[in-house]
């Protein structure tokens, strides 16, 4: 089931201490809202029936003064918890760019336009649009571009980081509980902004190195008729390989999403379509009329060929 | 970091010219009224600690920020300190004299005070002189010292005690804002680099035990220097601003047919 | 009071027709006011229809009904639309119509300059708009951000016209500004001393230095941008060892400071209507302009509060947290003071006063937000959501289109003569208080549902549908309202009823003449012994140079000449500091000893450090030898004047031609502005530098023709100071360039 507020739906310590924090401002907030707007509407009030000239009164600076000292402390208060959060957030040494000696990344993201790639470090895989994680457990995430600027956003787990390129970030991701948290590009990226979503999946401990273990495959030979057919295509006929990735074959580009797990991933398209063996057809028949604008052109297949691709790609690992 | 109380130093060489400067005030400025006494006391304090506190310890050599600290201090609140414990009429006394007028004047031109100010963050930030300052305890003395004159120089035109020195209100909240634009630039500059600006700090030779702890503290060199950087920015444009903010005051509360704009030409 | 002017025909001298021509050609400030209101109000009508588009398209989730391209150029035309085409403009309209009116001025400083810098905007409209005819409208939003607006992301020429017309509206207003700047130093009528100026003429005053200071960060990044586009560069190229965050900053250093040159004018208008409807004296008048100054002092600080996603480091963000907190006090504490202003007071509740008290509610709810968002973490989860969206939308429309509201509502019986409707004006008030409310206040659920900002549709995730219908279906009401405000300007204009010389019972100078003003302004103007003179000339008895004494005016005003030249510099000096900062950070990278961006060229291979040294020293000694030609003029020795200012140009001419000289063995050499990123900061810094001498050759050029009809003389000696603080200004930036680019390259 989908959180309906993700902000207010914290599900990891960092989100939670966020969360904290805006509750705490809102509060205040409200508070000088009331006194503001309540002071303004009893002047009103008072002054809609004066008919005689008011007593001209060019103003006091003890009284402005007085009024001044109010917001001052409460601004200075806002701010120290402020700065308190942001040391704590950032406890790790990521005040420059650069990763903290001997301090390897537990997960590299890297933003495209419009999908996400996730690599397990330690591991062969590599995957797009989801990211598998095991709960309890602070994962030091690096973040890259591999194009423009992106931003990287999962409003349950943690806070936001552009992801640029040129340089790298790095944040804390971690979750309480296992789950699917929606994750989403918060800066502007081009044409299909709308659509670079991502979802992280949490796992208990064991889940994860069971789901670790069945990706960390290579693609094997393909068995059935259409899945031979789906294969040809995919690596001679059509020009597929130009832009995908799958491992464990001569497949190695970087430009489309990898498609090594493709059929296992619960959404396309960055989050447009479900995945089902007749979306995966939809989305290779024109991938234009689902998400215009996105860098898979149509390729005009015959309904013949996007069945032999969609068995090709779902006989993947 | 139980070692941060152990490293106040009080045999610091700070005591002397703070010892002369006390004894000179009250020499000259005998019947300086109590308030400007305590902003002189003030500034003497500030100055003291500057030296003895472990900020004057961490300065010398370990942590930049910390050098920032001990320079801001030094260029801006001692000699602001100064200045306001100034007693108005025997300074006017002093500077009747042609000479000593004619100096006055040439110190209230703003250029002049701009270009010190400004210049003295500038010029000792350049990564050879400031190294050599921080390694040298003589050319740092030259840097201290200059620093509370340069200040002095700074804060003249526009919070001098002799009412002739002082910029119009409004050219001395030109005057703040443009010396606002050299530290940001010189701050910006030392923030956002990648070059160590001050190599002296890039790698401390460990003398009294501290770097471990200031690294483990996440006070690496690189953040040291951001920090520094932001220092020197942020905090002296916030003087700079209260500083408008006074110089405001003062001219709207200008008395009515006040001749004082007429007079400061 | 009112009745003055009621009942006499207004006739228009004979030698100001209101032909569409005399329109064109006029140098009357009240008429480039009027110009530039209506076409405020026009791109107004435009903008509002293209953010109706936006929020059809929203309404509801997975809506096909306009694409994802077109999508993305609509909200970045509406937000540059809004930003530079209505909000730019209306207030620079306002400013130009009342300011010199409220000092007793005869017109603006520089008549003519102003209606250059007005016929700028429509030439820049026309270039922005064009974009769309071309098949490309710009789409990269209203910051464009790199890389997306580089040559690889966006190849369309739509940036590129983006980039052209704000470069010329952006003259136009740095212009325009300069203009307001002289009016308001040099023009004040005998008696209004600085201290006396109505908080109208203070606050805008305050804005108009800060367009001078604000614009030019962003004509820098333009250009760069412009290098990238045009002639290959890679400023903002990572791919080719740019750097994508130092146009965020760029941008920034004037995107911030650009809400303040949005939000001034609104307490400036606030605080004239509050008073005149309270039937009170502003409460605090030396705060509420002082906290004005100590906002422009500080708005130069804050920039990177837009940036805490980018990942700065947590110094940089506790930092940015604390200014953005420390400017937040003057800008909130002025809510108390126009409470106490209205409190005790005689309210009466005009349309005007309406959107006053309107504006002063959603202001206090849009600057709350605001507080929130400098919480840096807060920020973190929130910016580029909904809930910012609905926070700058209270701050830009709740409080400032408010205020702008406020504003017509009050000077409409001024600039036209005719009283507007105050039925239809409650009707267009509360159309827009629902309008606005409803579609804004929704937003901010929406940012904590997590709806990213700029997204073209969305899933039908829980709640997003109902909210987002709401807010479409709220906007309707916003654009009845702006359809009920053009009837009541349109139906006042044809039957309005008469307005007298003061229907308000108002008590700054522009009230004292007739309504519309005559061409000279005033007949005769009554004595300015406070600030409030039309106040003190109908209650005598109660007048305020009785009780509350103000600084006499001392009777001395600036040469306006000397005053623009200082501005002109001041805004130039800030665009050659971040060219050179550009220079300093692509030429000064970690673990490269040489100081040079990688391969290729660098300033110690391609530079000759003494010959440059040697036309360093022409350009130099040229300052040496103007001020001689100045020192003879002031003389009255026009043959000795005419004899150094000559060897002047011959100076620059020497300085230009060595440039010319290098850059024509660099380009032997095959150093290109697109070789490297030393080459392209070089070829840029010196370019402009170059550019800039050779203007001010032209212009001395133009002096020594004068001297030699002798129309030059030490009367007219002030424009020749004037455009000699421009050359001393080269000169200067010179010493800076040659000390960063040459100098260092000897290390």
């Amino acid at each position: 089931m989908q959180s309906v507020f993700p902000v207010l739906e914290p599900e990891s310590p960092q989100a939670r201490a966020i969360y904290d924090l805006l509750l705490t401002v809102s509060l205040i907030c409200g508070v000088i809202f009331l006194i503001t707007t309540g002071l303004l509407l009893i002047a009103i009030w008072t002054g809609r029936k004066r008919r005689d000239l008011p007593r001209q009164d060019f103003g006091s600076h003890r009284k402005e003064l007085a009024w001044m000292v109010a917001p001052v402390i409460v601004t200075l208060w806002i701010t120290a918890i402020t700065i308190k959060l942001i040391l704590t957030i950032s406890a790790v040494p990521e005040a420059h760019p650069g990763l903290p000696e001997g301090k390897q990344a537990d997960l590299i993201v890297r933003g495209h336009q419009w999908y996400w790639e996730v690599q397990y470090p330690d591991t062969n895989v590599i995957d797009a649009g989801e990211i598998h994680i095991p709960i309890g457990k602070p994962l030091y995430v690096q973040l890259e571009s591999a194009d423009v600027i992106h931003c990287f956003w999962v409003p349950q787990l943690a806070r936001k980081i552009d992801v640029i390129p040129g340089r790298q970030n790095y944040i804390w991701l971690e979750a309480d509980k296992p789950g699917t948290y929606q994750g989403r590009c918060a800066e502007f990226c081009g044409t299909q902004h709308a659509w670079m979503n991502f979802l992280v999946i949490a796992h208990t401990e064991d889940d994860y190195a069971k789901w670790l273990a069945g990706k960390d495959a290579d693609a094997e030979k393909p068995k059935v008729t259409d899945e031979e057919a789906g294969e040809r295509l995919f690596f001679t006929e059509q020009t597929c390989v130009n832009c995908h990735a799958i491992q464990g074959t001569t497949a190695t580009a970087d430009i489309g999403p990898n498609l090594t797990h493709v059929a296992r991933r619960k959404q396309l398209g960055g989050g447009i379509l479900e995945n089902s063996t007749e979306n995966l057809a939809l989305w290779l028949k024109n991938p234009q009329a689902i998400k215009p604008g996105c860098k898979m052109p149509n390729f005009k297949l015959t309904d013949e060929q996007v069945r032999q691709l969609v068995a090709y790609l779902e006989s993947l690992p | 970091m139980n070692t941060l109380a152990e490293l106040w130093r009080f045999d610091s060489p700070v005591w002397l010219p703070a010892a002369m400067l006390l004894l000179g005030y009250s020499v000259v400025f005998r019947r300086a009224s109590l308030p400007r006494f305590l902003a002189f006391g003030l500034g003497l304090g500030l100055l003291v600690l500057a030296f003895i506190s472990p900020l004057g310890a961490l300065a010398d050599g370990y942590l930049f920020s910390a050098h920032m600290v001990q320079h801001l201090v030094l260029l801006l609140l001692v000699p602001l300190s100064f200045m306001l414990a100034l007693p108005p009429r025997e300074t006017e006394q002093l500077f009747a004299r042609p000479l000593a007028n004619r100096v006055g004047k040439i110190m209230a031109f703003p250029v002049v005070g701009c270009l010190l100010g400004v210049g003295a963050m500038w010029f000792w930030h350049v990564p050879s002189l400031c190294s050599a300052s921080t390694e040298n305890a003589a050319i740092g003395a030259v840097r201290d010292t200059s620093f509370v004159a340069a200040g002095l120089a700074f804060w003249w035109p526009v919070f001098s005690p002799v009412a002739r020195y002082r910029l119009e209100p409004l050219s001395g909240i030109t005057y703040l804002f443009t010396s606002c634009l050299g530290c940001t630039l010189l701050g910006i500059y030392i923030t956002f680099t990648t070059v160590s600006v001050c190599p002296a700090f890039a790698n401390p030779q460990e003398r009294i035990d501290v770097v471990t702890q200031l690294y483990d503290a996440g006070l690496t060199p690189s953040v040291d220097q951001h920090l520094g950087g932001l220092l020197m920015w942020i905090p002296p444009c916030t003087l700079y601003v209260l500083a408008s903010v006074a110089l405001l005051f003062r001219w709207y509360g200008e008395p009515p047919a006040s001749s004082e704009t007429t007079e400061a030409n | 009071m009112t009745v003055g002017l009621l009942d006499k025909p207004q006739v228009e001298p004979a030698d100001s027709p209101w032909g569409l021509f005399s329109w064109v050609a006029s140098v009357d400030h009240k008429r480039i006011g009027i110009m530039y209101m209506l076409l405020a109000v026009f791109f107004l009508t435009v903008g509002g229809c293209e953010a109706l588009l936006i929020r059809l398209q929203l309404a509801w989730p997975n809506n096909g009904f306009i694409s994802p391209q077109f999508f993305n150029q609509l909200f970045t035309m509406h937000g540059t639309t809004m930003v530079f085409l209505v909000g730019m403009p209306v207030f620079t309209g306002f400013s130009n119509y009342i300011l010199p009116l409220q000092i007793g001025a005869k017109d603006v400083a520089f008549p003519r300059l102003n209606a250059m810098s007005f016929w700028m905007l429509p030439f820049g409209a026309v270039l922005l708009y064009f974009s769309f005819f071309t098949g490309a409208a710009p789409d990269a939003g209203w910051f464009s951000y790199a890389p997306l607006s580089t040559n690889a992301y966006s190849l369309m020429d739509g940036v590129t016209y983006w980039i052209l017309a704000l470069i010329v509206m952006g003259i136009g207003s740095v212009a325009g500004a300069i203009n307001i700047v002289a009016t308001a130093l040099c023009c004040r009528a005998p008696g209004m001393s600085l201290q006396r100026v109505p908080l109208f003429t203070w606050i805008m005053l305050m804005q108009a230095l800060l367009i001078v200071i604000t614009i030019p960060p962003l004509n820098s990044a333009l250009a760069l941008l412009l290098i990238d586009r045009w002639l290959d560069a890679a400023f903002f190229e990572p791919a080719r060892g740019g750097d994508a965050v130092l146009w965020q900053h760029f941008f920034w250093i004037f995107g911030h400071p650009e809400v303040y040159v949005f939000a001034l004018p609104a307490f400036a208008m606030i605080s004239e209507v509050i008073p005149v409807f309270s039937r009170k004296p502003i409460f605090g008048y030396a705060f509420v302009a002082g906290s004005s100054t100590v906002i422009l002092l500080l708005s130069y600080s804050v920039w990177a509060h837009h940036m805490f996603a980018v990942g700065l480091g947590p110094g940089a963000n506790v930092f940015f947290a604390a200014t953005t907190m420390l400017i937040a006090i003057p800008t909130g504490i002025k809510i108390f003071n126009w409470t106490a202003t209205i409190w005790g007071g005689q309210v009466h509740f005009t349309t005007s006063m309406l959107f006053a008290i309107a504006f002063l509610i959603q202001f206090v709810i849009g600057g709350l937000t605001g507080v929130m968002f400098a919480a840096v973490p807060i920020d973190w989860q929130l910016t580029d959501t909904y809930f910012v969206v609905a926070h700058f939308h209270y701050v830009l429309i709740g409080g400032v289109v408010f205020a702008l509201f406020a504003a017509h509502n009050y000077c409409f019986p001024k600039i036209t003569g005719r009283m507007l409707d105050e039925r239809l004006g409650k009707w267009q008030f509360w159309l827009w208080v629902f309008g606005f409310n409803g579609t804004f206040m929704v937003q901010h659920f929406l940012g904590l549902m997590g709806m990213p900002r700029r997204v073209y549709t969305y899933a039908d995730n829980p709640g997003w549908f109902a909210l987002n219908l709401f807010s479409s279906v709220s906007a309707l009401f916003m654009a009845a309202g702006t359809l009920v405000f053009l009837y009541n300007v349109g139906r006042s204009l044809l039957r309005g009823e008469r307005a007298g010389n003061n229907p308000w019972s108002a008590f700054t100078l522009e009230w004292a003449t007739s309504s519309p003003p005559p061409p000279e302004n005033f007949q005769s103007l009554p004595p300015i012994k406070s600030r409030r003179p039309v106040w003190d000339m109908d209650h005598p008895e109660m007048a305020d140079w009785k009780t509350e004494r103000t600084a006499e005016d001392g009777g001395r005003r600036p040469s306006k000449a000397l005053i623009a030249a200082w501005a002109f510099v001041a805004s130039e000096a800030i665009f050659f500091t971040l060219l050179l900062v550009t220079y300093v950070v692509f030429n000064t990278r970690a673990g490269l000893d040489d100081g040079s961006p990688g391969d290729g060229p660098s300033a110690a291979s391609s530079l000759s450090v003494v010959r440059t040294g040697v036309f360093s020293v022409f350009l130099l000694t040229s300052s040496l030898t103007f001020w001689l030609a100045e020192r003879n003029l002031k003389r009255r020795r026009q043959r000795a004047f005419k004899t150094w200012l000559a060897v002047t140009i011959g100076l620059g001419s020497l300085f230009v031609a060595g440039q010319v000289w290098e850059y024509a063995g660099l380009l032997a050499d095959n150093v290109t502005i697109s070789s490297n990123l030393f080459a392209s900061t070089f070829f840029t810094v010196t370019g402009f530098h170059g550019l800039h001498v050779t203007a001010g050759l032209v212009a001395l050029g133009v002096m020594l023709w004068f001297g030699y009809k002798n129309y030059l003389t030490e009367k007219r000696g002030k424009v020749f100071s004037a455009i000699g603080i421009y050359w001393h200004f080269v000169d200067v930036v010179w010493i800076a360039v040659f000390s960063i680019i040459y100098l260092r390259a000897l290390q």
